[in-house]
């Protein structure tokens, strides 16, 4: 069944069986591996990437409830350049990095809605993300440095999975 | 047993006068011309099939509109909705506007045979002749389908048609309802939508052992379709009652921060049906639902933020396998800071999924997730169904601790029933996929 | 953990290792050659002596041990190779980091290359800890001799006698002018050797004038695993391979398949075969794999296709069955091996005004490494390839070779980042059914495991059994203790060339770490005893801390309780027998200082953590110490856990764990202090929300639904110190996952008063004591 819709800012068209985890589409069909697999049942994060603008877990969704959607993946954030990906760097956050995507784009969804998080909403909203190497604090630090980076750069970038995000 | 004897006494009642029930065809009408049909009755009457949600029941694949054929599973066996599309053979081409009027009206077809109170004449009775009018042009002008649905399964005795006509003896009144003097003109433009096109009644108003409405259970919430939808009374247990405000923009948009998002049937009522009809219909059709509670004007209202905050602080001290899953799983989309609950990140203790009397919503919505055609249009959430029962079960019974509630009684029931559904729809796809 | 494995497999079982300069043995005797190869200048350690007459034709020949060895390119970038497995630990950066201070190189222009698997590079293992001690000398001998080079070179052309220039930042500096070494590696034509004994006495910057160590240099791995663009063994991709996932058997071993029932699967599009696995090398029994095209039709597959098979022996094994056989062995005195017996334990028991004896559990644990594990094999021109993260190449090699019937030369392992280790990618055991299957189609294979086929496949941390006993004097002083611990056995299993000498017999000295504690007193005999059922059961493995992960929850506990029986502080109780006397003084190098140092951190997590201090209701701190796995190689560790306990649920909540650790030299502040949290919060995820258990011969727990590893929001406040040293550099990765444990148990005692001796501890269990202590 052919699926359409855009990943990190390009059209594709993926022929693949509807029911086809988003996850395998992105990382074996078209390629971009920095989207994780951890746990395969939506508890772990490793797989979140955006679905338009939306944090959303790739193992668990079929491919075919993308179609039309704009998807963002962890090397679309990197390219359009997100201050989370500095502060990563900073923090020196990533231990062996295998989760780090992941928190990284949940980071990032999570930033839209809470732009000034309380370490209370970070920890809510990041706890469905694993590390196993457990460098939750640095994770931590590295938002909250992202977020006053954030809210300094006003006004805030435009770019496109932003607009069809509904928040 | 109760109501095993009235419906074995119903059926001998009805086997009786079975000959009396046939309803000879009106005359022919061969004037009908598709040309004739004025281009703004037409129009009108695509937002009424809109309101109407016509699309919903008779539309089983988007390629065939209005072709018929969706199932309608219920105690008495499966039922299936038919073409109407202006096809003269498997459609309603051959109809005459009276023929139209009278199956709308009575529920009885153009060859005078009963049609099942699934299809809901009983509330169609009610539309004005210049609505029929424009509905009657709207369908007529389709490109008619050549699809013949599948032919209806139910059990004996449920199967002869004739018995249709006892059931209308003692469920149907076939008076159309009169306009509330006493009330204002939105209220009375309102319940007519609802009453009439809208049906909302329909699924909101729990059945009798015939298939009948309760009347004195008016919108009392019931199960249809393996959806819930939700009581519309007094009895509607939502925390934060709805206002015409909120249900205008949900009725509208599809969503509500302080209640949930439109999914399942009540998804295609609001994204394939009411955007349709214009601003003031939705804004009646708010005014005369919240009337329905008889709370529109309660002033003790409970905030959400307290809610929020009674049910944040629940979970803080519930460490529960279901409040583990809910960390994982949920919290990431649907945590919410208590002053500002975003409708993208439906607050599941205020979310009527939760807080309803029945856990088919919840299940269900775990199960399959939420697609961007129903829900939040752009949102999608993926479906847990990796989750083994127990998981859902223990999930389940978190969420309603957490909201204050009290555990719903056929959880885990409901569950495996629930699951099946799942497993056969996937089923059904994946053959659907590789044909 | 491991962190003498190459050691003793080039020096011959037995050999006891005190020094460092040992660890790399060929190099040091060989000298160190600089010369120029292609466009730029490889600077490496001899390969012989001979090598030394014409350093340019030896780089050019390649005649250089490959162990450590750097290259300078004309644009200045410096690149570092690395035979180590990253997996978390910044590795490669810390290695490098050590080059570059002595090279005085600009630490931006440094960049770290991973190698493959050949036998040129050594015995390749990477054991979490002990890379950076291993390598500490000569990586830095290797940097000094560049830069000493890159001087000569620079004083040259800037005409300046040698000895009045110096180096900083990849620039060479003299005569108020500078030259940089991209210049000189460009422009010159180097060419240079030391012998062996001109190396050793290469002049070592002293601590003080170390730019690079210690500081706060970032570790080159990172913005790579932060955009997404490193590479794991997951994201392995070869030209017309097919995905692969395995049928895991009934139980690990003995299983064998009757027969495979396919025919549901038939009609999922992608769907290609499945084929039983013929494994000559035994470690992977029974198993069927799924070929298919995408993994996602693997995954189809597997759940429509049948396979009968007959069950091994331990098809209906139980976690009651493996703990009650451990109680077993223990109380059979033949069992196991006496690893240490010293003083008249027996006399001292019979003499003993009083005894302590209590038994200690610990569950299974997954080291559910986020990357569930996975390969990808092919055969090439009559050469294997094997792509996978791996952190013990060397062990899995002479499998490889049976398995598949080739020799092992003819096997290569690329490297890929680990998308966690922990261990388990020590054994290599995985990489296996991937070769046999590519060898079974004739074509590449990617096998991917799921998450639960990871967990059933998973050499977990062995469940395990212990008793300790003390005895006491009249004046309540421990004159004895016994330990007598018992549990699966990794090495004896999966590397049993490792296995160390006991006093009758060889043990696995993995599983019996941390128990040859310093604490003064006149007997101490510890009995490590193998449990063969766990053993048969599933593979025991190596996780992080290994055994000290189990023994010191007993032993630290079991010190605890003798303070409190003794009615002293649980902290100066322990002080009071860190005298640093006798066999507890320590010795140079590695442990010099002995108790002293282990007393130090005790005394200055006393200060920093409120020890003593009045606490709220139901809330208090427990202590507990370690000198990690090795006494010949300690990192002294004080853990205090401030706890509070729910009466109602019985839950313990950790609000704060306070940590000092002196591990001498810290090359990397920033990256030890990443190691230490993280190894503090997985002993606390160990210690209350992890753990699994058996049932039918297999773990019950499959995946995050219940199994349930600590997330963000238990993160408690921690907060921790290192003791400033300049000691040699040991490890840090494990320590401080091994006191957390006992701290937490220790400070529910404090606070409710009853005595966990079990983890993962449960609310329930919690519940249970306090409810016997008040009906008591
Ligand atoms: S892999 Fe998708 S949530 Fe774990
Ligand atoms: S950095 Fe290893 S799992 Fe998070």
């Amino acid at each position: 069944m052919a699926i359409k819709f855009k990943i990190n800012r390009e059209p594709v068209t993926v022929d693949v069986p509807a029911d086809t985890p988003l996850l395998w589409v992105i990382r074996d069909d078209i390629g971009f591996t920095g989207t994780k697999f951890g746990c395969g049942i939506g508890l772990c994060g490793a797989c979140t990437v955006h679905v338009n603008g939306r944090a959303t877990r790739a193992c668990i969704t079929p491919v075919s409830s993308v179609e039309n959607t704009v998807v963002t993946t962890i090397e679309g954030l990197a390219e359009n350049g997100h201050p989370l990906l500095e502060t990563w760097v900073e923090a020196q956050t990533p231990q062996c990095g295998y989760c780090q995507p992941g928190q990284i784009m949940q980071a990032a969804a999570m930033l839209r809605d809470f732009p000034d998080p309380t370490d209370e909403q970070i920890d809510q909203v990041m706890s469905g993300n694993l590390c196993r190497c457990m460098a939750y604090i640095r994770i931590r630090e590295a938002i909250r440095m992202a977020a006053g980076r954030l809210r300094a750069a006003a006004p805030q970038g435009n770019d496109e999975d932003r607009e069809a995000s509904h928040a | 047993m109760a109501k095993r004897l009235s419906l074995a006494v119903c059926i001998f009642l009805f086997a009786g006068i079975a000959l009396a029930s046939w309803r000879p065809p009106p005359s022919a009408n061969d004037e009908r011309d598709q040309g004739k049909f004025d281009p703004a009755l037409v129009k009108t009457g695509e937002v009424l099939a809109g309101i109407g949600n016509c699309s919903t029941c008779h539309t089983v694949s988007a390629d065939k509109p209005y072709a018929g054929g969706v199932d309608f599973p219920t105690p008495f066996g499966t039922l299936y909705s038919t073409n109407i599309t202006p096809h003269p053979q498997q459609g309603i081409g051959s109809w005459s506007r009276e023929d139209f009027f009278r199956a709308m009206r009575e529920g009885v077809s153009a060859d005078g045979s009963h049609l099942y109170p699934a299809f809901p004449y009983t509330h169609y009775k009610n539309v004005t002749d210049e609505d029929l009018d424009a509905l009657y042009a709207y369908f007529m002008t389709r490109e008619p389908v050549d699809h013949t649905p599948p032919e209806n399964a139910l059990r004996f005795p449920f199967n002869q048609r004739f018995l249709q006509w006892g059931w209308k003896l003692m469920y149907f009144d076939p008076e159309p309802w009169q306009p509330d003097p006493a009330q204002s003109d939105q209220w009375n433009r309102g319940a007519y939508l609802a009453k009439g096109l809208g049906h909302c009644s329909a699924c909101h108003t729990p059945r009798n052992a015939m298939g009948a409405e309760e009347k004195d259970r008016a919108y009392a919430g019931a199960l249809v379709d393996n959806w819930y939808a939700p009581a519309l009374d007094a009895s509607q247990p939502v925390p934060v009652h709805w206002d015409e405000e909120a249900l205008y923009q949900y009725l509208r948009s599809g969503l509500s921060a302080n209640h949930g998002v439109a999914v399942g049937s009540m998804g295609e009522v609001v994204h394939r049906g009411l955007n349709r009809a214009a601003d003031d219909d939705i804004r009646a059709l708010a005014t005369y639902l919240v009337s329905l509670s008889g709370e529109e004007n309660s002033t003790e209202q409970v905030q959400p933020a307290e809610i929020i905050t009674a049910a944040q602080q629940r979970a803080d001290t519930d460490h529960s396998a279901g409040e583990m899953l809910y960390v994982g799983a949920c919290a990431a989309c649907h945590y919410n800071a208590a002053d500002k609950p975003m409708a993208a990140r439906a607050e599941l203790s205020l979310n009527s999924a939760v807080t309803a009397e029945d856990p088919t919503n919840l299940i269900r919505v775990v199960l399959e997730g939420i697609g961007t055609d129903s829900g939040t249009p752009v949102l999608v959430m993926p479906g847990y169904a990796a989750l083994s029962d127990s998981d859902l079960v223990a999930l389940a019974q978190f969420l309603r601790r957490r909201s204050g509630l009290p555990e719903w009684k056929n959880l885990r029931q409901r569950v495996e029933e629930l699951r099946e559904l799942h497993r056969q729809s996937q089923v059904t796809e994946a053959q659907q996929a590789g044909e | 953990m491991l962190k003498y494995l190459t050691g003793r497999n080039q020096q011959g079982p037995g050999h006891t290792r005190d020094n460092a300069d040992t660890e790399l043995p060929s190099p040091g005797r060989r000298g160190f050659i600089i010369g120029m190869a292609g466009a730029g200048l490889t600077l490496a350690f001899a390969r012989s002596p001979l090598g030394l007459a014409n350093p340019a034709r030896a780089v050019a020949d390649g005649a250089f041990e490959p162990t450590v060895w750097y290259q300078i390119q004309p644009d200045g970038r410096i690149i570092v190779n690395i035979a180590k497995a990253e997996m978390g630990q910044h590795i490669g950066t810390a290695l490098a980091r050590i080059v570059a201070d002595e090279l005085e190189a600009d630490w931006d222009l440094v960049e770290l290359h991973h190698v493959d698997s050949d036998p040129k590079w050594g015995y390749m293992v990477t054991g979490g800890s002990w890379s950076v001690w291993q390598s500490f000398t000569p990586l830095s001998r290797a940097g000094a001799a560049g830069r000493q080079v890159l001087i000569e070179e620079g004083a040259k052309k800037l005409g300046v006698p040698p000895d009045q220039c110096r180096a900083r930042n990849s620039r060479v500096i003299g005569g108020g002018r500078s030259i940089s070494y991209a210049d000189l590696v460009s422009s010159g034509n180097i060419s240079r050797s030391f012998t062996d004994e001109e190396l050793k006495q290469m002049p070592i910057k002293p601590a003080s004038e170390r730019r690079i160590i210690g500081g706060q240099t970032r570790a080159l791995d990172i913005p790579g695993k932060a955009d997404g663009s490193t590479l794991y063994g997951l994201d392995a991709s070869l030209e017309g391979m097919v995905y692969g996932r395995p049928i895991i058997p009934p139980t690990r071993y003995g299983s064998a398949i009757k027969s495979i029932d396919d025919s549901a699967a038939k009609e999922i599009p992608g769907y290609r075969q499945t084929i039983t696995l013929e494994d000559p090398s035994g470690t992977v029994p029974g198993w069927g794999m799924v070929i298919a095209d995408s993994f996602h039709a693997a995954n189809l597959a597997v759940d429509r296709i049948k396979v009968d098979w007959s069950a091994g022996k331990t098809a209906g094994v139980d976690e009651q069955a493996l703990l009650d056989r451990g109680r077993e062995l223990i109380g059979t005195a033949d069992q196991g091996v006496l690893v240490l017996d010293e003083g008249d334990v027996d006399g001292a028991f019979s003499n003993a005004a009083d005894t302590l004896e209590s038994e200690y559990i610990t569950h299974g644990v997954l080291h559910f490494q986020l990357e569930p594990v996975n390969a990808v094999a092919r055969e090439k021109d009559g050469r294997w390839e094997i792509h996978t993260g791996n952190q013990w190449q060397s062990l899995i090699l002479p499998v490889l070779s049976k398995a598949l019937g080739v020799p092992e030369d003819r096997i290569v392992m690329r490297t890929y980042m680990l998308g966690g280790g922990f261990g388990r990618r020590l054994n290599g055991d995985y990489a296996v059914p991937a070769a046999l299957a590519a060898k079974a189609l004739g074509r590449p294979v990617k096998m991917v495991l799921t998450r639960e086929d990871d967990t059933l496949f998973d050499s977990i941390r062995s469940p395990s059994v212990q008793r300790v006993r003390m005895a006491f004097d009249d004046d309540g002083r421990i004159t004895a203790m016994e330990h007598h611990a018992t549990a699966g056995w990794p090495t004896q299993v999966m590397a049993p060339g490792f296995m160390a000498e006991g006093v009758n017999g060889k043990y696995d000295p993995f599983a019996i770490q941390g128990a040859l504690h310093w604490y003064s007193m006149d007997g101490h005999r510890v009995r490590a005893i193998p449990n063969d059922l766990a053993n048969d059961t599933f593979r025991p493995g190596w996780l992080r801390a290994v055994g000290s992960g189990w023994v010191n929850w007993a032993l630290e506990s079991a010190i605890d309780e003798a303070a409190h029986k003794a009615g002293e502080d649980p902290l100066e109780f322990r002080l009071q027998r860190l005298k640093a006397e006798g066999r507890n003084a320590g010795s140079a190098p590695n442990s010099v200082g002995g108790a002293a140092r282990q007393a130090n951190v005790l005394r200055r997590v006393r200060e920093i953590s409120g020890w003593g201090e009045e606490m709220p209701a139901d809330t208090a701190l427990g202590v507990a110490t370690t000198y990690g796995q090795e006494r010949n190689m300690p990192t002294w560790t004080a853990c205090v856990a401030r706890v509070r306990v729910d009466r109602e649920s019985g839950r313990p909540t950790v609000e704060k764990l306070t940590l000092v650790t002196d591990a001498g030299t810290i090359v990397h502040p920033d990256g030890a202090r990443a190691q230490v949290e993280g190894a503090a919060l997985w002993g606390m995820s160990m210690a209350l929300y992890e753990g699994t258990t058996f049932r039918d011969g297999n773990v019950v727990d499959n995946n995050l639904n219940t199994y349930t590893p600590l997330r963000m929001r238990d993160v408690p406040e921690i907060e921790m110190e290192f003791v400033d040293s300049t000691e040699t550099a040991v490890g840090l990765g494990e320590p401080a996952t091994t006191v957390v444990g006992p701290a937490i148990g220790n400070a529910i005692f404090a606070a409710v008063g009853v005595r966990m001796r079990e983890i993962p501890i449960r609310p329930e269990a919690v519940l249970a004591e306090l409810q016997k202590k008040a009906d008591a």
